[in-house]
């Protein structure tokens, strides 16, 4: 088996405030290599805009958010250190699919033959000559994840990455993220489906409103979605404590 | 930065739409001098076949909506998620992107101003005429109009760095040039000549151009698109992509 750089990702007293939104409040976390990491938590919770202050997209109004111990804005070739699908994440409806990732390529700093390896890696090489215009959701999801692997990064996050997947691709993801993972990836990714991230991950970050609610093992939380609506229950998030 | 510079010529490279929005561009020319000829001018006098020649100032709008595509096209199709986190030193794109941005102008316009002369001549050759390529002010209405076109798509790369709504961007501008600039100058008298759109028109030579010298209006036009520059490049660096 291939291995990589193992690569922590952590955040440290993450705070973001959108005028007097508090999108994320004090947020302090962990994400090892090697394993498949949760990021859980209900709308608005703060996960799209925890996982943009980790790639430099939004300022951190307070705290650090760090790659391997480095803000990602001071990464010397950030995309072969991280790989990113966020939501926001999209391409030219009418430029086709290889020419975007040929884009990607330059920039990543990899020649443009990593273009077919992760076409094939993702299981795009037929369609790869196609605008993306006419890709459905699932393909534009892969297509994402072409762009966040051209650069053999030892960190992967991922914004809803099975959005859109037919349960045939939401089981190759699985099997892809699992391989990932066992050549000392770090791999954090944020779900709604709580049924897809109890098949899929090792470790479990449930955030509501901006403040961390439990961050361990998934076997620590017994049932997921009993704990998780019990965690992110808003009448009693004054009362809440975890342990 | 020749990195980056190849990576946004790729970028154009592989989409079809400015493409298509430059193509209107000959085309524009080319009517804008029939139109003189159908609408009675003698255009083998030395005044009207330089007003013919200056359609190809004109037509920088299209160039001014090219460069507004630059940013805010990034925007509309998010692929200015992926920009960003390849080049976290936001600034280091925008150069990029004016660099690439004002040479297919600059380009763009050099194409325009072949075409005006190419059609005035024919224009005039039918009538048994020749142009007269001795006049100088005929070339330097033609220079004039290449320059509107480069400096207009580097103003476009600007607006679009600060207003990231593609359809925003480019209605401003619009809004600015047919109706809002000629409001405001009503307010300022002889100052009306200094706002951006009047420096553009001295330097294309344009109808309507206000009464300051071809040079006073180039390096107004310059001194606006080094000003707008400057605040895309502080506001684009700090700004949120959410």
């Amino acid at each position: 088996m291939r291995t990589t750089q193992r690569t922590p990702v952590s955040v440290h007293g993450l705070t973001k405030r959108f005028g007097r939104i508090r999108a994320v409040e004090e947020l302090t976390f962990e994400v090892r290599p090697g394993q498949i990491t949760g990021f859980l938590g209900p709308n608005g919770a703060g996960k799209t805009t925890t996982l943009r202050m980790l790639l430099g997209l939004v300022r951190p109004t307070a705290g650090a958010a760090l790659i391997g111990g480095q803000p990602y804005p001071s990464l010397p070739h950030p995309r072969r250190a991280v790989g990113a699908v966020l939501e926001a994440t999209g391409a030219h409806p009418g430029r086709r699919a290889r020419d975007h990732l040929r884009i990607l390529a330059q920039v990543t700093g990899v020649p443009d033959r990593r273009v077919a390896e992760v076409c094939d890696q993702v299981g795009l090489a037929e369609a790869a000559d196609r605008r993306v215009g006419g890709y459905s959701l699932g393909m534009r999801q892969r297509l994402g994840l072409a762009g966040a692997l051209l650069g053999d990064p030892p960190v992967l996050l991922l914004d809803e990455p099975a959005n859109g997947l037919d349960p045939a691709g939401m089981a190759w993801l699985r099997g892809l993220l699992r391989d990932l993972a066992d050549e000392g990836r770090t791999i954090l990714l944020s779900s709604h489906v709580l049924s897809e991230v109890a098949q899929t991950v090792d470790q479990v970050v449930i955030i509501n409103e901006g403040r961390l609610r439990f961050a361990g093992p998934l076997e620590d939380l017994g049932d997921l979605e009993a704990s998780f609506l019990r965690l992110t229950d808003a009448s009693q998030s004054s009362l809440k404590e975890v342990s | 930065m020749t990195a980056l510079i190849a990576n946004e010529i790729r970028k154009l490279r592989t989409i079809r739409g400015p493409w298509l929005l430059l193509a209107a561009g000959p085309v524009l020319v080319i009517v804008g001098v029939a139109g003189e000829v159908v609408g009675g001018a003698d255009l083998t006098q030395p005044q009207p076949a330089i007003h013919a020649v200056a359609h190809a100032g004109v037509v920088s709008l299209l160039t001014l909506v090219f460069g507004i595509s630059a940013v805010a096209g990034e925007y509309r199709h998010k692929t200015i998620t992926d920009t960003y986190l390849a080049t976290p030193r936001r600034g280091r794109v925008i150069v990029a992107k004016f660099a690439v941005y004002t040479a297919v102008g600059a380009a763009f316009g050099l194409l325009l101003a072949v075409t005006a002369v190419i059609a005035t001549a024919v224009a005039i050759t039918a009538n048994g005429g020749s142009l007269d390529l001795s006049n100088r002010d005929l070339w330097r209405t033609l220079a004039g109009g290449v320059a509107c076109n480069a400096v207009f798509a580097a103003i476009g790369v600007s607006l679009g760095a600060l207003i990231p709504n593609l359809a925003a961007a480019i209605a401003a501008a619009l809004a600015w040039i047919a109706l809002v600039e000629g409001l405001i100058g009503e307010f300022l008298g002889d100052l009306e000549a200094w706002l951006p759109f009047a420096g553009g028109q001295a330097l294309g030579r344009l109808p309507g151009a206000p009464d300051i010298s071809q040079l006073s209006g180039g390096l107004l036009l310059a001194g606006y698109a080094v000003v707008f520059a400057a605040i895309a490049l502080t506001t684009s660096v700090r700004r949120d992509i959410t």
